[in-house]
């Protein structure tokens, strides 16, 4: 709590909460980097769970290029957020239920990607004569969980705005 | 009727009354509208990418079958924006981020018509690997970046409140 009473009286958290254009500036790479990540996504499991089926799954390579970008976007953008009030963030519910939330999001993609290469190279099997597009039942069980989660994470983000802050130091 | 009635009568319509009443109705549709940003922002950069060729592995209409999620997710957007606006007209209309952001958000529209009038059969005919013309590529990084822009004006439009600078 020291450390974070100390870091809301630097100069950059002052700011990033008074000053006009700092915060909806970063909150604008915000909204950027989420469109990114959660958009790309969102499609990437539609097209799993059997969506464009035409759509060849490494095609979405490049796409998770720029999900990437704007996931690195959105950590710094985030960290900036969270110096400009670090105490009422720590003290938010909805803040820590978000967090957790993005690391299962992206913990649940690890995981489907996982689950595709698996059944793209069973073992034994000619990998030449395989089509890249063919999707197992548990790669599209896995894809469910990316959706939700990311949606969790707009949801409490969302509710971050709607809390009351500590009083000022 | 003088544009301060009309939004006077927008304020005091059903929808303006009920939303701003209900503690939850705004702070929903602006989740809403994060999730059809969400859904327009990852349609459209798959569309618009192929036609730039920036992911020309992709056949153009397995890309553009992706279409209807932009479709969705700006009706999403466009319902919870009316409820926005219902709720406080006479903040938003003044707003010059808001007035530019609607001017965009028409002519990002005007322009996938015009694509989808004089180029999308071609655009359909392009081989893998292929990518489109001039005229497509210009229509798609358009496309782009008025959505980028609309995007950044909607965050920033509490910014501009009460000002009336630039327009």
């Amino acid at each position: 709590m020291e450390f974070l009473a100390w870091l809301e009286q630097t100069e950059l958290s002052l700011w990033l909460r008074e000053s006009d254009w700092g915060h909806p500036i970063v909150l604008c790479f915000h909204a950027v980097g989420m469109g990114l990540v959660v958009g790309i996504s969102l499609m990437f499991c539609a097209r799993v769970l059997g969506y464009s089926k035409s759509f060849p799954l490494a095609g979405f390579d490049k796409l998770f290029g720029l999900a990437w970008f704007g996931f690195a976007m959105n950590a710094v953008s985030g960290v900036l957020l969270f110096i400009g009030e670090p105490r009422r963030l720590l003290l938010t519910p909805a803040f820590l239920i978000k967090m957790i939330l993005i690391i299962f999001a992206g913990f649940s993609l690890w995981i489907l990607a996982r689950t595709l290469q698996s059944a793209e190279h069973p073992a034994g099997a000619n990998v030449v004569s395989l089509r890249e597009d063919v999707v197992s039942r548990s790669a599209k069980i896995a894809a469910i969980f990316p959706i939700v989660l990311w949606l969790g994470a707009i949801i409490s983000g969302r509710l971050i705005g709607y809390t009351i802050g500590p009083p000022p130091i | 009727m003088n544009e301060a009635d009309i939004l006077h009568w927008i304020r005091d319509t059903w929808l303006g009354v009920t939303v701003r009443q209900s503690r939850w109705i705004f702070a929903t549709g602006e989740t809403l509208h994060f999730i059809g940003l969400s859904l327009l922002v990852g349609g459209i950069l798959i569309v618009d990418l192929r036609l730039l060729g920036f992911i020309r592995r992709i056949p153009v209409r397995a890309a553009l079958a992706f279409l209807p999620f932009v479709i969705v997710g700006f009706l999403i957007n466009l319902l919870t924006g009316i409820v926005f606006f219902s709720a406080d007209p006479m903040m938003y209309w003044p707003n010059p981020a808001f007035k530019l952001k609607m001017f965009l958000i028409l002519l990002a529209g005007l322009n996938a018509i015009v694509f989808t009038v004089w180029r999308q059969r071609l655009a359909l005919g392009l081989c893998d690997d292929e990518s489109g013309d001039t005229f497509t590529k210009v229509s798609a990084g358009l496309s782009l970046s008025l959505w980028l822009v609309v995007l950044l004006l909607g965050r920033l439009l509490p910014a501009f409140e009460g000002s009336t600078k630039f327009f």
